[in-house]
């Protein structure tokens, strides 16, 4: 085998699909080892997902923050930077969201529209030092990102046994009803499904045809050619990480607002762990997140019906990671080709 | 007063000697030039490996045994995927800590919350044991605390700085080509390299369930594989460095700790994000003070990028 230097796009669309079918029947493999029927198992995952309107909306419900999670590490991957930080800047939108709609009386839209921007707001704050401390200093993103998950979880966790605490609800821990709710699209599927596709479509021109987008693109492909040529790789990168943070914690905003009604511990779903996924299956291309998240989207909703045949929720995970290797593995494997046979000299 | 630096003490070097361990390991994969971004998943799997086979009997010393497996187990198929295929370490890293958490929980789930059948014990050295504040927190607990903080480190240093095959594997993680040239044989050194990080990193698991915190539960790493890898880089790639950072933590750690116990007017929420906040400004301030560490410096300076050899 030879290694050539380039591949095109459909060879990568075919190590793609070929990884992940390789991951999902492994997964198979593995279920099945351990005494479940796979195949059946897969066919009522399907049915249940596709087979009826509920379905449809429960995946509905669960692509929607997939989209923004996902499209929030691939803006940052565009300038070459991880932002590991989605399930923390979700925890921060979802938490800004909340105090906005319990301590602000407004109109349904005004206050809508006041949630979504404290929530991109918290999000990129919460960005925000780990931005600062990669532009300036060069101090690795995704340690900063990730760890100031975990200071997230802990604040949801404080404010929601604490002084967002609901004295109504005795059963779990979490904050009161807000009384703004999105307004619903199908039944159960509201509108942040749509506000999450249109934020793709706007993302991806962004990139595509505007000069910021360029300059994004140059500086994630060669930071110092792109400083050379005279781009302010700091503030792009800053630009490029605010955005990020801002579209995870809209993500977070949308669940509080459209879904979940109240802020309450786990609210973030793992959407944004499975958003690194998404982004990285999706090579950072912001119109590729569709089907990447929607791929993601149907395992989590496998994992909810699987939790009714006695299979770990936790078990899903592992199967997300499972297909994020082989798609890593994948993608490098695409390069090699047969090699040229060589031909005896006449 | 006495009775809380022993305690503080006491739990600083049980959690802070999870970290020496899996920083240790990192360590050696880093240097090797590999960089193993799936220590939490590795860490969690080794948590319920040890679990699992300490409530099937085994005594607890087997149990970190078997974490040590699972960990090296898993660093097989890691540096497969990373080191002979050369896919993205990064993706790789993140795959690893996102399947293995899963996995880990999912075998936990029946294991979860019960105490671990077997712990390990803790030994009073005679004499020295009775010593104010250091007699039960250094010279009164377990055995394996002297191998981790003080045999392990010196023993990793000596084989990184002064024997051939330290030589061998830092000019590997330094210039995988040179290396190889002068015959060393790359590959075969980063795939030792990466499964004895990795079942550095199952056992700091195994160490976490059976002799620190002694039971499972959803979420018991926490992200100290997260940590450890910050640690790594704020211990500059020295094994001796790490043994302070590391303690360091413990004490931050167990501040929240005796914080809680205490009744302290702060949240416990509060005071468990203390050890995650305090490594981010480990990350942050020690470039903004000095120019020279703002480069990464003492980084491996092929780290993270696969080998190819035909590419020289």
């Amino acid at each position: 085998m030879a290694r050539v230097a380039t591949i095109g796009l459909p060879a990568l669309l075919l190590s793609r699909l070929v990884s992940v079918a390789f991951a999902l029947c492994l997964g198979g493999t593995i279920f099945a080892l351990c005494g479940y029927n796979a195949p059946r198992l897969a066919a009522d995952v399907v049915a249940a997902s596709f087979g009826d309107l509920f379905g449809l909306e429960d995946l509905g419900l669960i692509w929607s923050p997939l989209i923004l999670t996902g499209l929030a590490v691939a803006v940052a991957l565009r300038i070459g930077l991880w932002n590991i930080g989605g399930e923390g800047q979700f925890y921060a939108g979802a938490i800004a969201a909340t105090l906005v709609g319990l301590h602000v009386h407004a109109p349904l839209g005004a206050a809508l529209v006041l949630m979504a921007l404290a929530g991109f707001a918290a999000g990129a704050a919460w960005i925000l030092v780990p931005a600062i401390a990669r532009a300036w200093l060069a101090v690795d993103e995704i340690i900063t990102t990730l760890l100031l998950n975990f200071v997230a979880a802990l604040l949801v966790t404080y404010l929601c046994t604490g002084p967002l605490r609901d004295p109504a609800n005795a059963v779990t821990a979490a904050s009161a009803h807000i009384p703004y709710e999105i307004p619903s699209l199908l039944d159960d599927l509201h509108w942040g499904l749509a506000v999450s596709l249109g934020l793709v479509g706007v993302v991806a021109l962004l990139y595509a045809r505007s000069i910021w987008g360029y300059e994004v693109r140059l500086a994630g492909a060669n930071r110092h050619a792109a400083a050379y040529a005279g781009v302010a790789v700091r503030r792009r990168i800053m630009e490029v990480f605010l955005l990020s943070g801002g579209i995870a914690g809209l993500a977070g905003m949308l669940e509080v607002a459209g879904t979940v009604h109240r802020l309450e511990g786990g609210i973030s779903n793992n959407f944004g762990y499975v958003g690194i996924m998404v982004a990285a299956l999706a090579g950072a291309s912001p119109l590729a997140i569709l089907p990447a998240s929607l791929l993601m989207a149907l395992l989590l909703n496998a994992g909810i019906i699987l939790q009714s045949y006695g299979v770990s929720k936790y078990a899903v995970l592992a199967l997300t990671g499972l297909v994020l290797l082989s798609a890593a593995v994948g993608e490098r494997l695409a390069y090699y080709r047969p090699a040229p046979r060589l031909r005896p000299a006449a | 007063m006495i009775e809380l630096l022993t305690g503080m003490l006491t739990t600083a070097l049980l959690a802070g000697g999870v970290l020496v361990i899996g920083a240790l390991g990192e360590v050696i994969a880093e240097r090797a030039g590999v960089f193993n971004l799936g220590v939490e998943g590795l860490m969690a799997l080794g948590a319920v490996a040890g679990i699992v086979a300490v409530a099937h009997g085994a005594p607890a010393l087997l149990g970190l045994l078997c974490a040590m497996l699972v960990g090296a187990a898993f660093g097989c198929v890691f540096a497969a995927a990373t080191v002979l295929l050369r896919a993205n370490q990064t993706l790789c890293g993140l795959a690893l800590t996102v399947s293995g958490s899963g996995l880990a929980a999912a075998v936990g789930q029946s294991y979860s919350g019960h105490p671990a059948a077997s712990v390990f014990g803790t030994v009073s050295i005679p004499i020295l044991s009775a010593l104010p504040v250091l007699g039960r927190a250094v010279f009164s607990q377990n055995p394996l605390l002297y191998l981790i903080w003080i045999i392990l480190p010196l023993g990793l240093h000596a084989l990184l700085f002064r024997t051939r095959w330290g030589i061998d594997l830092r000019a590997v993680g330094e210039d995988p080509a040179a290396a190889d040239a002068a015959g060393v044989r790359v590959l075969w050194v980063q795939f030792a390299a990466v499964v004895a990080g990795a079942s550095l990193a199952g056992a700091a698991g195994g160490f976490l369930t059976l002799a620190y915190i002694n039971s499972w539960s959803d979420g018991v790493t926490g992200g100290r594989g997260w940590i450890v890898i910050a640690l790594v880089i704020f211990g500059g790639f020295k094994p001796l460095n790490l043994v302070v950072g590391a303690l360091l933590f413990g004490l931050i750690t167990a501040l929240g700790f005796v914080g809680q116990a205490r009744d302290w007017p702060v949240p416990p929420a509060v005071l468990s994000m203390l050890p995650y906040l305090a490594t981010i400004a480990c990350m942050i301030v020690p470039p903004l003070l000095s120019r020279r560490s703002r480069t990464h410096f003492g980084a491996p300076a092929s780290l993270g990028m696969p080998y190819f050899r035909e590419q020289r």
